[in-house]
């Protein structure tokens, strides 16, 4: 074969301008992608859902830990990394060490990911309610799959509760779709200067991880924008951005040279942040909290899986001439008190079902809203348990 | 660019503190300043919290003074004595939480290689024995298994100083400490015998006895570092308050324990030593080049 | 945002007690492009930038904190602002400049008349007695903890020029100021001088702080900071009582 011939066969097996993974997407504003690029639907599982939602985000590094049922999406996460829509991946020593270079990572300036689930949560957990601290803009997925011990991997959301004091932003995804649209949104949220925060998106493990349901979402060839790190509240740890002297996370607890009032301002900062990204959260997740028959004089309150099976109850006893509404909480930090507190004021009863033991969201909404004796904090199920429908609809009829 | 970071914008600088201005002016960005020249430039650090007569101190001191860029240089610390000065120092110093530092640095690292493709970026891991060996154990190993290209220089003062006077695992077996109250049961880690094990490119053990000899061997580790693989310095850096050394005899101290077993020891893997022999022999190139010319 | 109550709270100078909260938290929103925030009222900017002048013009010891990113010139981009932000400086008579060039606590201790610290700007604001002072080109994060510091304990008229979203815990703030918004402050102050507001320092230009500019500003006079502080409405050392549940050693 003559040296010309051969370069004609190669450059036609490949052409010059054939681009793969992130080089063939564009980037295009948050605002098409997250709410206006024309969408198809596809059935695909949670994990799957997280995958396609990562394609999209324009991700630079990854940083994964198998932990079940957290490992196939990072698996997932791993092969679009071979295909290179990520520029850096790598399986971590265990958690403290994930979590860990997740904070060298954000601060180098890169968009970063991990996920998790409920012992791995554990393990690393000085490590994340460290960031928002630090001011770190990342993204943690949490398949939520109980605590140990005994020692479990079945749906139960318990996770969460650890999260709730931390300062970052927490979002809680009901179904496939949820897992991703959230992710999306919660990078352009964290990254916005003004608000600056790692965000966690967590749902519901098995039930949405595993199973299938139906996600729309835009092609595959457009991504969000890259990460703007110098434009956030602190400076990059690149030595490139002034000042040169940066103890960013500066070792503050010396009061005989530091006042107490920088870690005080400190941490009101990082929940006036937390306040902030309520702006951000209305535009792309379409409000804090979703409303179903409005006005109705019972009101099922929830988060995550125990929404769809909030939303079956709704249908069943509206079959049955009960007159019940439904409250999704998509953000749990922020949470959505002024929300919750205008769309119950009419309810004579909230219903809280929840799939834990300890009922966080139940004193979460305690906390929020007026009038508390017309919470009913239940039904929970816990450990792995399903929540039949039933179960929700007789908590109802047995207060009445 | 990193450069104008030190550079005031325009009519900005008759209004910062002499300090600044000295920095400016006179400071280590614009080349790599020698140990012989200490005193006769402003250093990026002067100012720091530390205990008089720490010899932490003065390795730290040298330490911004050898390392080869400065200006394309980031620090990752944990808790202990050594980040309060370290802070102090006119580079980007991350402060983490226990015992994070190289998992972080492997982060920082690798995103830092993302974004900047042309110009290598230092990343420097300087914390302490109970920071690396203990608490930071498991980070530190797996930095090296992965061959993560950072050098970690660990501040070995043989004790928890900044708790007061713990031991820790490089403290010497039989010493009596706060938390070893009838002596410490176990040996000193071998950290060294563990990095070389690991596969780390270059190791060095080093007292504070020698300003030059450590100037010039964290300047190897790092440029190793960025070029081969892993390194790690680990340096006797005694702690003159809960070992009882008197200010005065803290370099004494350094050098009895030198002589006594801590003696200057480096191990080059094949591959560093390849590397460092070439680009010794670059540099000597570069000099004769630069002789003739004058 | 739509479902937000409209807050009572209003972000007044201090000294507003040990801590106050942030103003964030206490319904006060950010402004969009083209307002401002004085008080914790969205204003229009033009009146947020008048707003600022005047208080810069009559307030005692007025003095600008240049941050980070504009006093060290990493990008092209600042060498400019640099060029308006001086264009500012010198429309305000009796003038102080003193700079934030980093963030890290500084040890042994810091030289208030040299330079502001996030870790404790009450000292420079304190020993200076600024009661009007400006923020340009600080982190936001570093900018906002400094602000509410100072609002804790002083009675400084805080002004957040800010690059990005504004601040909820100044007195007055402008968000994405740009050139374009340094020239248009410049013509405020001109504007205000001409309206009538008589500069408390008339004559006076830029005054040197702290020994190293005297050394570093040749030309420039000396001037201590003026002694009394303006009345900020309270006879105490705070507004609020400190009585009321701070007393540890309450029975």
């Amino acid at each position: 074969m003559s040296q010309d011939v051969k370069e004609k066969m190669e450059s036609k097996a490949k052409p010059e301008d054939a681009k793969t993974g992130a080089a063939a997407q564009r980037v295009v504003d948050p605002d098409y992608l997250i709410l206006e690029a024309p969408r198809k639907k596809e059935f695909i599982t949670g994990s799957e859902a997280a995958k396609e939602s990562v394609r999209r985000a324009n991700v630079d590094i990854a940083i994964a830990y198998p932990i079940t049922p957290q490992s196939e999406t990072m698996q997932q996460v791993g092969y679009l990394y071979a295909e290179g829509y990520i520029k850096d991946y790598y399986r971590g020593e265990e958690e403290i060490g994930v979590m860990s270079a997740v904070a060298g990572a954000s601060r180098a300036g890169v968009r970063v990911l991990t996920a998790t689930a409920g012992p791995g949560l554990m393990r690393g957990l000085e490590q994340i309610v460290s960031w928002p601290g630090g001011r770190l803009p990342s993204m943690l997925l949490v398949m939520c799959r109980v605590v140990n011990a005994p020692l479990a991997i079945q749906p139960d959301n318990i996770e969460i509760s650890y999260l709730l004091n931390s300062g970052g932003i927490v979002l809680h995804g009901e179904n496939q779709q949820d897992f991703y649209d959230y992710p999306l949104i919660g990078f352009m949220v964290g990254e916005k200067p003004e608000v600056t925060l790692p965000v966690a998106v967590a749902v519901d493990g098995f039930f949405v991880t595993h199973a299938r349901g139906w996600v729309s979402m835009p092609a595959e060839d457009i991504k969000l924008p890259p990460r703007d790190c110098y434009h956030e509240a602190v400076p990059m740890m690149d030595n490139e951005n002034p000042p040169i002297r940066i103890s960013r996370d500066s070792p503050i607890q010396k009061s005989n040279f530091i006042s107490y009032q920088m870690h005080a301002a400190w941490q009101q900062e990082i929940w006036a942040a937390q306040e902030r990204a309520k702006k951000w959260l209305n535009r792309w997740l379409g409000g804090l909290i979703e409303v179903v028959n409005p006005g109705a004089k019972t009101m099922i309150v929830a988060s995550g899986a125990a929404v769809s099976q909030g939303r079956e109850a709704v249908r069943q006893a509206t079959e049955k001439g009960l007159d019940v509404g439904l409250i999704k909480i998509k953000s749990i930090r922020p949470f959505p008190t002024e929300e919750l507190t205008e769309a119950l004021e009419h309810a004579e009863k909230i219903v809280i079902p929840e799939f834990n033991y300890v009922g966080w969201l139940a004193k979460e909404v305690k906390a929020a809203i007026d009038r508390t004796d017309r919470i009913i904090a239940g039904p929970r199920v816990f450990g792995g348990m399903t929540m039949p429908t039933e179960l929700i609809l007789e908590t109802i009829s047995a207060s009445e | 660019m990193s450069l104008k970071t030190i550079r005031p914008a325009t009519g900005f600088k008759e209004y910062l503190p002499k300090e600044y201005q000295d920095l400016i002016d006179d400071g280590p960005f614009l080349r790599q300043r020698k140990v012989s020249e200490l005193g006769s430039f402003k250093e990026a650090i002067e100012e720091h919290p530390m205990c008089a007569g720490c010899a932490m101190t003065l390795f730290i001191r040298l330490v911004f003074v050898a390392l080869p860029s400065l200006e394309h240089t980031v620090i990752c610390g944990t808790a202990g004595c050594g980040r309060l000065a370290i802070t102090q120092g006119a580079v980007p110093f991350v402060y983490g939480n226990y015992g994070d530092t190289n998992a972080v640095a492997t982060g920082l690292k690798r995103g830092l290689d993302i974004r900047f493709k042309d110009q290598p970026k230092d990343v420097v891991v300087m914390a302490g024995d109970g920071g690396l060996a203990d608490i930071g154990f498991h980070a530190v190993m797996h930095s090296w298994f992965r061959k993560e290209k950072f050098t970690t220089i660990m501040l070995d003062n043989e004790v928890y100083g900044n708790t007061g006077g713990q031991d820790s695992g490089m403290t010497q077996k039989g010493m009596v400490m706060k938390m070893a109250p009838t002596g410490k049961k176990f040996e000193k880690m071998d950290m060294l015998g563990l990095a070389k094990t690991a596969g780390v490119a270059y190791t060095a053990r080093i007292s504070t006895t020698n300003p030059t000899r450590i100037a010039n061997t964290i300047r190897k580790a790092v440029l190793i570092a960025r070029e081969v693989g892993p390194t790690f310095i680990q340096a006797y850096t005694s702690c003159n308050i809960e070992y009882a050394i008197p200010t005065p005899k803290v370099i004494d101290d350094a050098r009895d324990v030198e002589k006594d077993r801590y003696g200057f020891a480096e191990y080059f893997s094949d591959e560093a030593q390849s590397y460092w022999d070439e680009s010794e022999k670059e540099r000597k190139r570069l000099r004769k080049a630069a002789k003739k010319i004058k | 945002m739509g479902n937000k109550k409209k807050t009572q709270y209003r972000v007044v100078t201090g000294p507003e007690g040990i801590l106050p909260p942030a103003a964030t938290l206490m319904g006060i929103s950010l402004p969009e492009e083209g307002e401002g925030l004085v008080e914790g009222e969205i204003v229009s900017e033009a009146e947020a930038l008048e707003k600022a002048a005047i208080a810069l013009l009559t307030r005692k010891n007025p003095t600008l904190f240049p941050g980070p990113l504009v006093l060290w010139g990493w990008n092209d981009h600042t060498d400019e602002k640099a060029k308006y932000f001086f264009d500012v400086a010198n429309e305000l008579p009796g003038i102080r400049i003193i700079p934030m060039p980093d963030y890290r606590p500084i040890y042994p201790k810091i030289d208030p008349e040299a330079v502001i610290n996030p870790c404790h700007p009450n000292l420079t604001v304190l020993h200076n007695k600024i009661e009007a002072c400006v923020f340009i080109g600080v982190h936001c994060h570093y900018a906002s903890i400094t602000l509410k510091i100072i609002r804790a304990g002083t009675n400084c008229y805080t002004i957040a020029l800010c690059a990005e979203a504004g601040h909820e815990d100044a007195m007055a703030s402008v968000p994405n100021f740009d050139i374009e918004k340094l020239i248009r402050f410049k013509d405020t102050i001109i504007k205000v001088k001409k309206n009538g507001i008589k500069p408390l320092y008339e004559g006076l230009g830029i005054v040197p702080t702290g020994w190293s500019q005297i050394a570093s500003l040749k030309g420039k006079t000396p001037i201590k900071p003026e002694e009394e502080l303006v009345e900020a409405g309270v006879s105490g050392a705070f507004s609020n009582e400190l009585e009321s549940g701070l007393d540890d050693n309450a029975e």
